[in-house]
C-alpha cells in the first residue's frame, strides 16, 4: 500500500474517530477505504464499544454512580480511547457539540451521560428520532426549561433553541413559528420535576446519591389547540413539529453545515451561519440532499461525506478540539488501555485547554476552529504532549521506537523525522518545520541501538523529537 | 434457632448518608467489618480521585445504630494515606489492615486511628501485589489477601511476613480471573468471589479446592461479577452479586433461600438532614419514589438501580454480625443495608 493510502486512511480515522497508531492505519488500509467507511458506519456489527466496562467500574469505583462531573468525563474519554467503535464514539461528540447540554445548570452529570449514551444508540440513524428523542431527553428538558413549559404558560426556551441552533438556524422561521412551536412541546417534561428542581438548586446529593431523571409526558398539560407553524396548520403536537422541520429545505443544508463544521473544515461560529455564506456551499448542497433524499437518514449522509472528495482533500483543514488532542495523543502514546488512577487527569487536560466534557459554556456548544487556541491553551497542549511521550517505557512510544529500529530510519536524521511525522498520523508539515525537526534530529547525533546505553539514549532522543513535533503548529491540526 | 429455609430476610434497616466531606456519612463505602464490641469499620472509596475530593477517602467509625465514632485516614499517597482502599479486616488486637489497590500495599492502623505500617509493592512476587482487594484474617489468625491482577491469594502473618500463596490466572477448578472477596465459614474453610469467572470457590483453610458455585447470567445461583460474600454459622451464602444488583442467599447444595434487590428507607442520618431541609422532604414525599418507566435498551437493573433510591445499586460485599444480622455494603448508594431472619 502506498504512502498516500495510509494518509489518507489516517486522515479518515482522525477524523471519524480520534485517530490510530501506525498498526491500526496499515490494517485498515490493507482492508481498503471504503471498506472501512462501511465498517465505521456500521458500529452494530463490531465488538461491544466497551468489553471492559465492569473492569472500569471495579477499579474506578465513583464510575458506579457517577455522581461528579469527572467521574463521568473520565469514563467517556476512556471510552474514546479504546471504544472498537470509533464512529459511533466520535459522532456522540457531534451532537453533543451541536445539542449541547451543561452540567452547571443540572448538578446531574449522569443524566447528560445518559443523553450521550442515546446519541450513540440514534446517531447513524434518523435524524427526526434524534430530534424526538432529544425532545424527551430529560438533561435536556430541564436544560431549556421544557419541564417549565405549561400550556397557559409557556415556555419558549426549547421551541426557539430547536429551531435556531438545532435544526434550521436563523432566518428560517418566524417569531410566531417559535412560539407555536413551544405550544406544541407544553406537557413534555420529566416526572417529579419539583423534587428534582428543588434538588439540583441545592445540588442535593443526599440522602443516597443522585436519581436517574425520567420523561413524562402530561396530556392534561399539553396545549392541543390548533397551531400555525412554518405555513402548516393543525392541533400539532411535538412530533408533528419536528415532521415539519425536517421536511424542511433549511434543515438540510443547517445539518449539513454542522457535519461539514465538525468532520470536514472548520466554519464560522454558529451565530454567523445566516449571514456568512459557507467555505464550500456545493458541499454542504451535497449533505443536505443526502439528508432529504435518505429520509434524514444520519448513515446515509456519512457515507456521502466520508466517500466524498471534499473530505478526502480536507486532511489538516482543521484544528483539533482538546478532546481531539488529548484522545488522539492519548492513544498514540498508549498506556490507557486497563483502568488506572491518573486517568482522570486526561478529563482536566481537556478542561484546561478549554473545552470541560459535559459542560459547554453555552446552549450554543463551543466555538472552535481558531478560538480553540489561545497563549494559554496552546501551552496546556504542548506541555500534555510532551508528557505523553515523554516516557518512553509506554506502550505505544515502544512500538513507534521499535518500527523505526526495524525500519533503519534513525540511519539519517532526515528519515527519521519523516518516519516520525508517519508514525504520528501522517502529519503533514511545512518545508520550514521540517528543517527544524531535521536540525533537532541531527544535534542529537548518530543514533544506535546495539548496547544497551546507547538504545536507552536513542529511545530518548526518539521521544524528545516525537515531543518537538506535537509541539509544532501542524500536529494541532486534525 | 431459626430453620432458613422456612424464614425470610427481613428489611431492618440503614446506616449510612452520602458525605463527601468526612463526617457522618460514606462515600462509596466498599467494606465493612466489626470489632469486638460490634463496631463498624467502613473504608470509603471516595467522591473521584481528584486532589481536592481526597477528604472523601476515610475509613469511618459508627455504630449499627449509626452514632459516629470517628474516621481516620485520608486520600493520598503518603504513608497512612489511602488512595483506592478495597477492603479492611481487624485482627484480634482491633488493629485495622486496610488493602489499597492503587498504592498495592496493605496498611495497619491501631484501634485508636494511629498509623502503624505497611508492607507491599507493585510485582508478582511473594511480598508483592497487583492490585490486593478482599482481605481477611482466618482463625489462625493468618492474613489473606486476594491479589486480583496476579490471581491468586496470599497468606501473610499479621505483621506482613508471607506465608504461602495459590491460585494462578484461568478458569479452572483453584484458578481465578481477577478475584475479588474473601470469606470464612464456621469450619475455617474459605471462600473467594472469583469475579471475572462469575463463581464463588471454596477451599479449605491450607488453598486445596473444594467446590464451586456459579455460572454467567441472571439466574438464580448464577452470578453477573460477584465481588464479596459472607459464611453465616449455619453455612449459608450471602452473595453479593455485584452485576445483577442483588444480594443472592443460598445453601451450600446451592439451594436459594433468597435474592434481595435492596429495600432502604431513611437512615437516622438521613432523617437529620430532612429536619434542616424540610422542603426537600416535602418534595419526597410528594415524589414517586419508585417510579416504572419505560427504560431505554441498556442494562435495565443498573437503570433501575439509578433510579429507584431504595434498591442496590452495585453492593459490594455483605457480612453477617454475631447476632446474625446481614449487611449489605451499598457502595454507590453510600449505606448500608441490614436485614435479620423472621420467622422459620
Amino acid at each position: 500500500m502506498s504512502e498516500k493510502d495510509l494518509a489518507l486512511m489516517a486522515h479518515l480515522m482522525r477524523r471519524a474517530g480520534f485517530g490510530a497508531t501506525r498498526e491500526e492505519v496499515e490494517e485498515r488500509a490493507a482492508k481498503g477505504y471504503e471498506a472501512t467507511v462501511e465498517e465505521l458506519l456500521h458500529p452494530e456489527s463490531q465488538p461491544p464499544a466497551l468489553e471492559d466496562e465492569d473492569l472500569l467500574r471495579r477499579y474506578h469505583v465513583d464510575g458506579g454512580n457517577l455522581m461528579a462531573i469527572q467521574s463521568c468525563q473520565t469514563y467517556w474519554i476512556y471510552r474514546m480511547i479504546n471504544t472498537r467503535r470509533p464512529l459511533e464514539e466520535k459522532l456522540a461528540l457531534f451532537y453533543h457539540s451541536i445539542f449541547a447540554t451543561g452540567y452547571t445548570k443540572l448538578n446531574h452529570p449522569k443524566a447528560i451521560l445518559n443523553q450521550i449514551e442515546m446519541f450513540r444508540r440514534l446517531g447513524l440513524g434518523s435524524f427526526h428520532r434524534i430530534l424526538v428523542e432529544i425532545s424527551r431527553d430529560p438533561a435536556m428538558i430541564f436544560w431549556l426549561d421544557n419541564k417549565d413549559n405549561h400550556k397557559g404558560a409557556v415556555n419558549e426556551n426549547y421551541g426557539r433553541e430547536l429551531l435556531e441552533l438545532f435544526s434550521m438556524g436563523v432566518g428560517n422561521y418566524t417569531e410566531d413559528d417559535v412560539r407555536q412551536a413551544s405550544h406544541a412541546f407544553t406537557g413534555w417534561t420529566i416526572a417529579d420535576a419539583t423534587l428534582h428542581q428543588a434538588r439540583t438548586d441545592r445540588d442535593s446529593i443526599w440522602p443516597y446519591g443522585r436519581l436517574d431523571w425520567h420523561f413524562q409526558y402530561r396530556g392534561d398539560d399539553h396545549d392541543d389547540d390548533e397551531k400555525e407553524f412554518l405555513g402548516n396548520r393543525g392541533t400539532f403536537n411535538g412530533e408533528d413539529i419536528i415532521d415539519i422541520i425536517c421536511e424542511h429545505p433549511a434543515t438540510g443544508r443547517f445539518v449539513g453545515r454542522h457535519l461539514y463544521n465538525f468532520f470536514v473544515a472548520d466554519e464560522p461560529q454558529v451565530p454567523a451561519w445566516n449571514t456568512t455564506p459557507p467555505r464550500d456551499p456545493e458541499a454542504v448542497e451535497t449533505l443536505a440532499r443526502a439528508f432529504n433524499e435518505s429520509g434524514f437518514d444520519m448513515r446515509t449522509v456519512m457515507r456521502t461525506l466520508l466517500n466524498s472528495d471534499f473530505f478526502k482533500e480536507a486532511a489538516f483543514a482543521k484544528i483539533k478540539s482538546p478532546t481531539e488532542f488529548v484522545v488522539g495523543t492519548a492513544k498514540l502514546a498508549g498506556g490507557y488501555s486497563f483502568p488506572q488512577l491518573d486517568d482522570l487527569r486526561l478529563a482536566d487536560e481537556t478542561s484546561n485547554m478549554g473545552q470541560i466534557l459535559l459542560d459547554p459554556p453555552s446552549v450554543e456548544g463551543w466555538h472552535t476552529g481558531v478560538e480553540w487556541v489561545n497563549t494559554g491553551s496552546l501551552v496546556s497542549r504542548m506541555n500534555f504532549a510532551a508528557g505523553e511521550f515523554a516516557d518512553y517505557n509506554r506502550p505505544g512510544v515502544q512500538s513507534m521506537i521499535r518500527r523505526i529500529r526495524e525500519s533503519g530510519a534513525y540511519a539519517s536524521p532526515e528519515s527519521l523525522v519523516d518516519e516520525c511525522l508517519g508514525l504520528l498520523g501522517h502529519v503533514r508539515v511545512s518545508e520550514q518545520t521540517r528543517g527544524d525537526l531535521v536540525a533537532h534530529a541531527e544535534a542529537a547525533g548518530v543514533l544506535c541501538f546495539e548496547a544497551p546505553e546507547d538504545a536507552q539514549a536513542s529511545s530518548e532522543a526518539i521521544s524528545q523529537l516525537l515531543q518537538v513535533i506535537a509541539a509544532t503548529t501542524e500536529y494541532q491540526l486534525a | 434457632m431459626i430453620t432458613k429455609t422456612a424464614a425470610k430476610l427481613q428489611y431492618s434497616h440503614t446506616v449510612g448518608f452520602m458525605s463527601l466531606q468526612g463526617g457522618r456519612g460514606f462515600a462509596n463505602p466498599v467494606d465493612l467489618a466489626f470489632d469486638s464490641d460490634g463496631i463498624m469499620y467502613v473504608p470509603s472509596r471516595g467522591g473521584t480521585d481528584a486532589f481536592d475530593d481526597y477528604v472523601s477517602k476515610r475509613v469511618t467509625k459508627c455504630t449499627v445504630d449509626e452514632e459516629y465514632l470517628g474516621e481516620f485516614s485520608y486520600g493520598g499517597t503518603e504513608d497512612g494515606q489511602i488512595m483506592w482502599p478495597s477492603s479492611i479486616a481487624l485482627d484480634s488486637d482491633g488493629r485495622a489492615y486496610v488493602s489499597d489497590e492503587a498504592l498495592n500495599r496493605i496498611s495497619v492502623w491501631d484501634k485508636d486511628g494511629e498509623y502503624l505500617g505497611k508492607w507491599g509493592k507493585r510485582g508478582s512476587g511473594e511480598g508483592e501485589f497487583d492490585r490486593p482487594s478482599g482481605i481477611m484474617f482466618d482463625s489462625d489468625g493468618v492474613l489473606l489477601v486476594s491479589d486480583s491482577l496476579n490471581h491468586r491469594v496470599q497468606r501473610y502473618t499479621a505483621e506482613g511476613e508471607f506465608v504461602s500463596q495459590w491460585g494462578s490466572a484461568g478458569d479452572g477448578d483453584g484458578e481465578f480471573n481477577m478475584p475479588w472477596g474473601l470469606a470464612s465459614d464456621a469450619d475455617g474453610n474459605v471462600y473467594v468471589a472469583d469475579w471475572r469467572n462469575d463463581r464463588i470457590q471454596k477451599f479449605s483453610a491450607s488453598g486445596e479446592f473444594l467446590r464451586a458455585w456459579g455460572g454467567s447470567d441472571a439466574e438464580d445461583g448464577a452470578f453477573n461479577r460477584p465481588s464479596g460474600l459472607a459464611v453465616d454459622s449455619d453455612g449459608v451464602m450471602y452473595v453479593a452479586d455485584w452485576g445483577n444488583e442483588r444480594v443472592q442467599v443460598l445453601t451450600q447444595e446451592g439451594e436459594r433461600l433468597a435474592s434481595l434487590r435492596g429495600e432502604s428507607g431513611l437512615s437516622k442520618w438521613a432523617h437529620e438532614y430532612f429536619t434542616t431541609n424540610l422542603d426537600e422532604l416535602a418534595e419526597r414525599e410528594k415524589a414517586n419514589m419508585e417510579p416504572e418507566p419505560e427504560y431505554p435498551p441498556g442494562d435495565r437493573l443498573r437503570q433501575e438501580s439509578a433510579m429507584v433510591e431504595k434498591l442496590f445499586w452495585a453492593p459490594t460485599t455483605v457480612k453477617v454480625d454475631a447476632a446474625g444480622r446481614v449487611f449489605v455494603v451499598d457502595t454507590a448508594r453510600a449505606r448500608v443495608q441490614v436485614f435479620e431472619w423472621v420467622g422459620g
